[in-house]
């Protein structure tokens, strides 16, 4: 990699940048560093071994069903009649989600290191549903940590999970009260395995989880060569934590002539409106107090991207001015899930939907025919239905 | 390294030292002074002030209770500084250590804290989540250097012996030995393992120990005041009474009964 790329972070403690203005970082309990340091060796190590990536690789084919899809959407694409539309099919992939692959990823990491047990933590119960999947498959038990907000309104994640054989510890709360939780549970159990779902928490997990999901824009790259004889303009993606996001520009992030949004929910909005602060465990945007006592932020319908923090190397980026940060209102959400339903026939989830309405509302129409926008689809809608009918079910009568 | 603490750990009386900790302005700013004055009264050594925040990582159930409790009256890390200058006031011997996470001191800013607790007579300051890896823990290591006060730093049951001589090196005042792997006030103390993990740390350092985590009752405390640590904190199991006894009209008098039935013990 390039000295001045922005591929080369984060440092050896974690941190993206240097100085004061460094994110990241390891911000947990003493019982906890032996762990994340045997994790940071582990997956050092494991990374220079190709019987292990290969093994990956194999799974990420064959369980996953990778490469996902990318798709023109060509009728949403005449709808708006601007820029050219591909979705990046990331909600074909098994359990519905980009959240499987770094499951995958952790839970083969975990068996070369000789672990037995695994937690997690989840917001839209996509990330507890995936690692419930690999974990069965592996046949290594599992403890999920969830909000009981989040296990009321996206249930179905719920059941599948417990049909794989994992168990549901469910504490008040959303996405955020989740992965205080998850940390604490660790710390009870310092010998388990901690499968973060994002690019959030202490280092080494932004580094592990971007690593993982970089496959997205590798696919990316080689799709849109093949089928568009050239890399996209832009590339759009929501963010809560940030990892399918990190995942689709991760590729690309020393191009610049790739336009990249993230997209975050208006009511948990941390890098537009939050400031540098430090709690779960790194340094990053969020939206707290004052004096840095208290999370604030308030409910988005999407589940997986309430949440009033984001991932170190999204504070980051913002900071060096490469990638762009807006944000998507409910209401925005759900009416690009009524267009994409009924222009494309898909039946999205609706944290995408936030990078959506982006595109549909605000970047696709005046651009050229040959301008490129890939928009990552990253979970599909099964779990939000009840939500969706709720709100605008009588739209569709 | 602070004077005061160094004074506490050199004098044989008591011989166990017994460490509290109160969650700073718990039940309210009023009471939490009262509840503090009759702890000192009644032999504690060093009084922990805690600081709450939202997201605390390492509590148990009954701190984070009293945590969420503090956030809601609206009292601040500053309101519990004014406390601490008013423990102060009251007692001029006994060890004040400001604890909590790294949250609120990277917003306060992390130099304006040393100097504001250094006014108010606090003596150090523990950080649960802030690791020598955390480039803040090395700002305040520096700056409470600077002002004279102490550092305390955590070694937990997973710290290998690499590890704990690199966080020997840094600490001052006394080194926290966690006993548990866990969240406060949940799992017991097991007298076997203290007793080895002290060995261990004794075998690399002078400094003074005190144990916590798991210690709920005089008997937990007479159990591991005899591992050969200088000191015992108990957190849990006072906030819990605290708790448990809170429309008691003499609750900071009968706090102070329940203290004295741990430092009789460790005299």
């Amino acid at each position: 990699m390039k000295k001045n790329s922005l591929k080369t972070g984060p440092d050896d403690l974690g941190y993206y940048g240097e100085g004061e203005k460094a994110m990241g970082g390891m911000a947990v309990g003493e019982t906890l560093m032996p762990a994340l340091h045997e994790l940071n060796d582990g997956f050092e190590d494991a990374i220079k071994d190709k019987d292990f990536l290969d093994e990956f690789a194999y799974y990420c084919k064959h369980y996953i069903g990778r490469p996902s899809p990318l798709y023109f959407a060509e009728n949403l694409t005449k709808k708006l009649g601007g820029a050219k539309i591909l979705f990046k099919q990331e909600h074909l992939n098994h359990t519905g989600s980009h959240k499987i692959t770094n499951s995958l990823f952790q839970i083969l990491l975990a068996k070369r290191m000789g672990k037995s047990h695994l937690i997690c933590e989840s917001g839209a119960g996509q990330h507890y549903s995936a690692t419930a999947a690999v974990a069965a498959k592996f046949n290594m038990p599992l403890v999920g940590v969830m909000g009981d907000i989040d296990v009321a309104r996206v249930n179905q994640n719920i059941i599948k999970a417990k049909h794989y054989g994992a168990k549901l510890k469910t504490v008040p709360g959303t996405l955020k009260e989740a992965i205080t939780d998850a940390i604490k549970t660790w710390t009870t159990n310092p010998e388990y395995a901690y499968i973060c779902g994002s690019v959030v928490s202490s280092s080494p997990f932004p580094k592990i989880v971007a690593f993982a999901q970089s496959i997205i824009g590798r696919e990316i790259r080689e799709q849109s060569m093949s089928q568009e004889g050239k890399i996209p303009d832009m590339i759009c993606g929501c963010v809560g934590g940030g990892s399918n996001f990190a995942g689709a520009i991760y590729e690309f992030l020393d191009e610049p002539s790739v336009t990249k949004i993230g997209v975050e929910a208006h009511e948990t909005a941390a890098l537009t409106n939050g400031t540098p602060g430090i709690m779960q465990g790194m340094k990053t945007y969020m939206l707290q107090t004052d004096d840095g006592a208290k999370s604030l932020g308030g409910m988005s319908l999407g589940a997986g991207i309430t949440y009033f923090s984001v991932g170190p190397l999204h504070s980051y980026l913002k900071d060096q001015g490469a990638v762009k940060y807006s944000s998507a209102t409910d209401k925005e959400m759900l009416e690009a899930y009524k267009i994409i339903a009924q222009t494309e026939g898909i039946c999205s989830a609706l944290e995408p939907m936030a990078a959506a309405a982006e595109i549909i509302f605000r970047q696709a129409k005046d651009k050229p025919k040959d301008y490129i926008i890939c928009l990552s689809l990253c979970g599909r809608g099964e779990k939000d239905l009840d939500t969706i009918q709720e709100h605008i079910g009588k739209d569709f009568e | 390294m602070s004077e005061r603490l160094k004074k506490i750990f050199e004098s044989s009386n008591p011989k166990t030292k017994l460490v509290s900790y109160f969650v700073g302005c718990y039940p309210d700013y009023k009471t939490c002074l009262e509840l503090i004055k009759e702890a000192i009264d009644n032999g504690v050594s060093i009084i922990e002030c805690g600081y709450p925040t939202s997201e605390a990582s390492a509590e148990g159930p009954v701190i984070k209770k009293a945590h969420d409790k503090v956030l809601e009256n609206g009292d601040t890390i500053k309101d519990i500084i004014k406390l601490v200058s008013e423990i102060r006031n009251y007692n001029n011997d006994v060890g004040i250590v400001m604890m909590g996470y790294i949250a609120n001191l990277y917003k306060y800013p992390i130099t304006k804290f040393v100097s504001d607790i250094n006014k108010a007579g606090a003596d150090a300051c523990l950080v649960v989540d802030a690791p020598h890896e955390l480039k803040e823990e090395n700002i305040l290591r520096e700056e409470l250097n600077k002002t004279g006060l102490s550092l305390i730093k955590l070694v937990a049951p997973t710290t290998d012996d690499n590890r704990l001589q690199d966080i020997v090196k840094l600490s001052s005042g006394f080194l926290y030995q966690v006993n548990v792997s866990g969240v406060t006030g949940v799992k017991s103390a097991n007298q076997t393992d203290v007793e080895s993990f002290v060995k261990r740390i004794q075998n690399l350092t002078k400094i003074p120990i005190c144990s916590g985590f798991g210690i709920k009752s005089p008997e937990d405390a007479i159990k591991i005041a005899k591992t050969g640590c200088q000191g015992v904190i108990v957190g849990s199991a006072f906030v819990k009474y605290i708790q448990d006894n809170l429309t008691d009209k003499d609750l900071p008098l009968n706090l102070g009964k329940y203290i004295k039935s741990f430092t009789k013990e460790l005299n």
